[in-house]
């Protein structure tokens, strides 16, 4: 497979990067680590007329910590510099985790912390090359009004597979988002859109230049269901983060991922454990509501109802590691 | 769609290319430096048979790269892995221990071993695991790979002066 | 029946393979790596439909591209048939998705494809079948005329009188499998360079199992003599069972380059893999046997249906074979098979690793594991009860096991594994399981001969070039001959340069499948080189003043058994030979054929353990461990024997628990490296390895083959563990974890049920 024709722009700063982002509006793509955006731009999913390359862009390649005890990550980290900071994995173990669960090694040496938080959604009606999409008609994410997954759907329901979200939801995240107009932050909790082919609320012209972690609180924790490991996109994550003792929670937020074209906050199962503690029965309750508020869910490669059950066993897990999770 | 002039110093030669910005770094190296050892596979990042080390010895997915994105960098194919004449530990061990078949992702293999052993001569089982599970290999079942991985390993600890002690 | 280990110098001992130095350093070439002056890049316009009546083909846009030098159209093609009954190119009905219209050939690859793009295809849709349980109804669209009921092709095969053997017996049990489409998945993707431009001479470049099947299809396609086409193997990035024949590529490479008159290269871009590849389609297998109350089994019946796909391109060979494998590892008294293979409008569908015989033994190892429960017992003491034992004839009388190594194998495995102590003992969720196999070492009855030859050329320096047909996948064949050739001439391996892969100077092979390579080939290398010592006795005998008879070859060294202080160089041997006033050269030739009329002159037996976990909230299956003991008669390169298990426990683990081309409306699902799942090196579990010498009266040595003994028997292995640590059988290949966790949830259920009722009962008492 071969990549479509473009014009390659390398701006060595943000502003000259967001100038050029201003000046080709819609034909422009950001790239950074380029490894889930080439692909799709062989399957002819992408075919910017300018591909702005952010790699050159020194400024958005830090790992700062913050006066108030945050962390600051710039977008253009590697996955693989995440995985090696030290900081990052004392101080947030789970969203340490959750970037080395991320693809393979080899992956994460190119792909970056902005790319996977803006990750496109994945389908695969549509995550395939132009040849192979031709024997059926076009869909939400091409030229036509339909879904293939859910026939009668009005809108895409392509799968969010980042890795990051639904840990950045818990862990109380916000991104900072630049353009020639400004920069504007936004909480990760409201960053993503239930629709597969809308799925950020990033406005034409912006960039994600990077994230900001408040100081950790509580105990967190993320999990991840693939077929194979250091691999494969998720079947399902699932994030967890609790405020005060299992006993008596001050808060609780938990996150499913890969379900839907947006990071799912479990507010059901986290109202049962914040009502009645964290202990082997409000997990298992905690767990089926889990499974219930999903809905329906659709799923890439296995056949409906698999997800919903894997849900339960995921959430289940990952809540007893939380409960028996030490500060 | 006018080509561009890069410099990309390759298993340390130093080459002035014009390149398409559309080219990935494995066309660029297969088709126009004519280094048929770094093998085209799926050409979407799954297959690790175009592995390539760059500057820090890392795995690169030259499937994946843009050759532009590579102007005044220098990264290593399986032709530079040789020490002079003789076979680099990871060949050797490949070769002596039967990880090799085929031979068509061999090239890839060794390199995303290279990656993990060049910075890490002491590797766990997890270890090799991470570093291999991006790379396919049909032929061997990954079986004698890993063997292979854990001998030249102790080759390399000798090396630095330490004891192959048989640790991992 | 013991037969005694000759002493061997070379054969037995560890060699690293003559092209590993080549291979760990990027220095082997393979067919994508080909660059001919002038060369053009290929590309196919495929159907985007199942089933689809052409009605214009207009390629002039495509044409008028600058860079574009030569367009095949169906009328290109005509009177080109591959298979048994595919046109190369339709000129009627598209019956499959990726069905190859128009072949393109540009001066790049991204001209070409922008060419296909502009090749305007009117179609007019048809109904299609795309699953064989609907192409079967009465009801159903006809594919082909010659194929009645959508039936290509049936094989049906009685021996002895099953219904008498049916009733005779005590226990009766029945059941059904299923093994979804498969795909090769080699490292190497199809590829094919092919050089028309010499008039009437064809050279073509490309991995293949068997450059001879190549070298005649191609030709006679092309209305070509055999020796003016030449195949050009270089290295052969994997077989699997999937590259014993020509597919539409080749020869459509070879159209364009005839019309534009310069070389071709035509390679599968990302998905078209899947399509160009053609591996195993779905099998339904209903199964039945009768056994005694003692636990003798007396009679199986078997009823398959394979899904061939759009054309028929060599699956009946594998309804044949199957047939053939009913009586290979039971000595039954009677059987029934009935093969059929149903037209679909998928892609034409051929083998994947194993042949059919491994996912056939899917099916039936479950099945004998469920039928030895009926019986009380556990399946090694059935396998032990029934296996075949040396001197069995199979029910054909076709072929006698001059060496069976079955019941040493069971034995052996189920001692290391600690069968005795985890069967029935392991806790919930951990599961134990058998699988046995039995691989015939090369076949007769496919075609006329299995003959394989060699050629052997000694030089001054008493090093040798070793000239075989034989292609080299990645089993290491090339280095196991020149084991075999090295051990008669008492040098070394590394002495020999083994020259192969060119049909103009290779000795004629049938190729690497039916697992015949080290048997046949290895018996003609080994005869090429009695050959060429022979043509030095007489100077060696003469130099030590000893009989002929009594020379020994050995290190380097000749000498007479009689006085074996008195040893001359091998190398002064061959120097004397040849620079002496004869001017003599040495060049020894050998072939096999096996004197069968049909069947096969040995076989290889093996046994499996696996050991496995199951995850209850998910389904997904662990393999722990695996126990693996082949009879491979003798092991010419023991490291590679084990390399050969190693990788056929890996793809068996990998067809039976991830592997399947998911099929949706005639379309591959799943076309990629990363939703094809294959298991990596993470999935892979601990292997233990007992390699079991039988020693086979005709093989080289005393060898037979390992090139797909170990599979056969690793899918049912994982499949009986599965189901003994869930405590139910899940009928369908792959099983993968939702399949898993399905049928262990119904299994808790029905023990919920079950325990529930007995709670009851036990209230009520």
């Amino acid at each position: 497979m071969q990549l479509p024709e473009f014009e390659y722009l390398r701006p060595k700063t943000l502003a000259e990067g967001l100038a050029a982002l201003a000046e080709h509006g819609p034909d422009a793509t950001i790239m950074s680590g380029g490894s889930d955006l080439l692909i799709n731009m062989k399957f002819r999913l992408d075919t910017p007329k300018y591909l702005v390359s952010f790699n050159a862009v020194q400024e958005m390649k830090a790992i700062e910590p913050q006066a108030d005890g945050g962390l600051s990550l710039g977008a253009g980290c590697t996955l693989t510099q995440l995985a090696e900071s030290e900081v990052l994995a004392e101080k947030y173990p789970a969203l340490h985790q959750a970037l080395f669960s991320v693809g393979s090694k080899h992956v994460r040496n190119a792909a970056t912390l902005g790319g996977n938080i803006c990750l496109d959604t994945r389908c695969w009606y549509t995550n395939q090359s132009e040849n192979w999409r031709e024997t059926r008609d076009g869909c939400f994410k091409t030229d036509n009004e339909l879904c293939h997954v859910i026939k009668s759907a009005d809108k895409c329901h392509a799968i969010n597979s980042s890795d990051s979200a639904p840990v950045l939801i818990v862990l109380d995240a916000s991104v900072t988002l630049a353009s020639v107009n400004g920069t504007r932050d936004v909480p990760v909790s409201e960053f993503y859109n239930n629709d597969g082919v809308d799925h950020t609320v990033m406005r034409q012209g912006e960039i994600l230049v990077g994230v900001t972690l408040p100081p950790p609180k509580g105990r967190s924790v993320y999990a991840k269901l693939a077929q194979r490991d250091g691999l494969d996109f998720a079947s399902g994550t699932f994030a967890a983060g609790i405020v005060g003792s299992n006993e008596k929670p001050e808060s609780v937020c938990l996150v499913m991922g890969s379900v839907g074209p947006e990071p799912k906050v479990l507010a059901d199962s986290a109202a049962i454990i914040k009502a009645s503690g964290l202990n082997e029965e409000s997990i298992e309750t905690a767990a089926l509501a889990a499974r219930a508020s999903l809905g329906e869910v659709t799923n890439l490669f296995t056949p409906s109802g698999y997800k919903r059950r894997l849900v339960k066993a995921l959430v289940k897990d990952a809540l007893g590691e939380l409960r028996d999770l030490q500060v | 769609m006018a080509k561009q002039i890069i410099t990309l110093t390759v298993n340390g030669d130093e080459h002035e290319i014009a390149v398409a910005p559309y080219q990935t770094l494995l066309e660029v190296l297969r088709d126009d430096l004519a280094l048929t050892g770094t093998k085209r596979g799926c050409t979407a990042g799954s297959c690790g048979v175009c592995t390539v080390n760059g500057e820090k010895g890392e795995a690169v997915l030259s499937c994946c790269a843009l050759a532009v994105e590579w102007d005044g960098r220098s990264l290593t194919t399986v032709e530079g892995v040789q020490e002079g004449n003789d076979l680099h530990p990871v060949q050797q061990k490949f070769l002596e221990y039967g990880a090799v078949q085929c031979g068509f992702c061999t090239p890839g293999l060794i390199m995303s071993a290279k990656a993990l052993l060049d910075v890490n001569t002491s590797p766990s089982e997890k270890d090799i695991n991470e570093a291999m599970a991006g790379a396919i290999c049909r032929c061997t079942g990954h079986i004698k790979v890993k063997i292979a991985i854990r001998e030249a390993a102790k080759v390399l600890r000798e090396r630095e002066g330490g004891v192959a002690d048989g640790q991992a | 029946m013991a037969r005694p280990k000759e002493d061997l110098a070379v054969v037995g001992k560890n060699w690293a393979r003559l092209d590993g130095t080549d291979k760990v350093s990027g220095r082997s070439i393979f067919a994508d790596d080909v660059r001919l002056p002038g060369m053009l890049f290929g590309k196919v316009v495929r159907s985007p439909h199942p089933h689809a009546r052409i009605l214009n083909i207009d390629t002039s846009k495509a044409e008028a591209l600058p860079g574009v030098k030569a367009v095949v159209t169906p009328e290109d093609a005509k009177g080109i048939y591959i298979g048994i009954n595919q046109p190369l190119l339709p000129t009627g009905n598209v019956n499959h998705v990726g069905h190859e219209v128009v072949g393109i050939a540009a001066t790049s690859e991204r001209i070409a494809a922008k060419a296909a793009g502009l090749v305007e295809i009117e179609y007019e849709l048809l109904p299609d079948l795309t699953d064989l349980r609907d192409a079967i109804k009465p009801d159903a669209v006809q594919l082909h005329e010659k194929a009645k009921g959508n039936i290509g092709w049936e094989v049906a095969q009685d021996f002895g009188d099953p219904d008498a053997a049916f009733a005779a017996c005590d226990v009766i049990h029945e059941d059904e499998f299923i093994t979804n489409a498969t795909h090769n998945c080699y490292a190497e993707y199809h590829v094919c360079v092919s050089d028309f431009s010499k008039a009437g001479k064809l050279v073509v470049y490309t991995p293949t199992q068997s450059a001879i099947l190549f070298q005649k299809t191609i030709a006679a396609a092309f209305k070509m003599d055999e020796s003016d086409v030449r195949m050009l193997t270089l290295n052969t990035g994997g077989g699997f069972t999937g590259r014993t024949s020509a597919r539409p590529h080749h020869f459509i490479s070879a159209l364009l380059s005839r019309k534009a008159g310069r070389p071709v290269r035509l390679r599968a871009a990302g998905d078209e893999e899947f399509i160009m590849c053609r591996a195993g389609g779905e099998v339904v297998y209903k199964l039945k046997s009768g056994a005694t109350k003692d636990g003798v089994l007396k009679v199986l019946e078997v009823d398959l249906l394979f899904d061939t796909g759009a054309y028929i391109e060599s699956q009946m060979i594998v309804t044949t074979l199957t047939s053939k494998y009913l009586g290979a590892l039971y000595p039954i008294e009677a059987s029934r098979y009935r093969g059929r293979l149903i037209h679909t409008n998928h892609m034409p569908y051929y083998f994947h690793h194993g042949g059919g015989l491994a996912q056939f033994q899917f099916a039936l190892g479950q099945h004998m594991d469920e039928l030895a429960h009926k019986l009380g017992m556990d399946s090694v003491q059935f396998s032990l009860l029934n296996g075949v034992e040396e001197g069995y004839t199979t029910p054909d009388g076709t072929t006698t096991y001059h060496s069976c190594g079955l019941k040493e194998c069971i034995e052996k495995t189920a001692d290391l594994a600690g069968w005795k102590d985890k069967y029935g003992k392991l806790p919930k969720y951990k599961g134990i399981g058998l699988g046995i196999g039995a691989m015939a070492s090369g076949a007769k009855g496919l075609f006329k001969h299995d003959t394989s030859a060699a050629m052997i050329q000694v030089n001054t320096d008493g090093k040798a070039s070793l000239f075989i047909g034989l292609p080299d996948m990645g089993q290491s064949s090339h280095t196991t001959m020149a084991i075999i050739a090295a051990e008669v001439l008492g040098i070394s391996p590394e002495d020999i340069r083994v020259v192969s892969g060119d049909t103009d100077t290779d000795p004629f092979d049938v190729g690497a499948f039916t697992q015949r390579g080290t048997f046949n080939t290895g018996n003609a290398t080994k005869n090429a080189a009695l050959d060429a010592r022979d043509q030095l006795s007489g100077r060696a005998a003469s130099l030590l003043e000893c009989e002929e008879a009594d020379l020994v070859w050995r290190h380097h060294q000749v000498y007479s058994k009689q006085n074996p202080d008195n040893k001359i160089a091998f190398r002064k041997v061959v120097d004397e030979t040849l620079n002496s006033m004869e001017g003599r050269f040495v060049m020894g030739r050998g072939y096999y054929n096996s004197p069968l009329k049909k069947g096969s002159m040995a076989f290889s037996f093996g046994a499996q353990i696996a050991e496995v976990t199951v995850d209850p909230g998910t389904g997904v299956v662990t393999v722990d461990k695996m126990t693996a003991s082949h009879d491979v008669g003798r092991a010419i390169n023991p490291r590679v024997v084990e390399g050969q298990i190693d990788g056929q426990i890996f793809s068996g683990m990998s067809q039976v628990l991830y592997e399947e081309t998911i099929m949706e409306d005639g379309q591959v699902m799943n076309p990629s490296r990363l939703d094809y799942k294959m298991p990596r090196a993470y999935e892979m579990p601990e292997v233990d390895h007992i390699i079991v010498e039988s020693i086979d009266p005709n093989g080289p040595f005393g060898a037979k083959e390992v090139g797909e003994g170990p599979i056969v028997c690793t899918m049912q292995a994982i499949a009986n563990a599965v189901a003994n640590a869930i405590g139910a059988r899940v009928h369908e290949m792959p099983l993968a974890p939702w399949r898993v966790l399905r049928v262990a949830n119904n299994a808790e259920q029905l023990a919920e049920q079950d325990a529930a009722s007995k709670r009851k009962a036990v209230a009520g008492e």
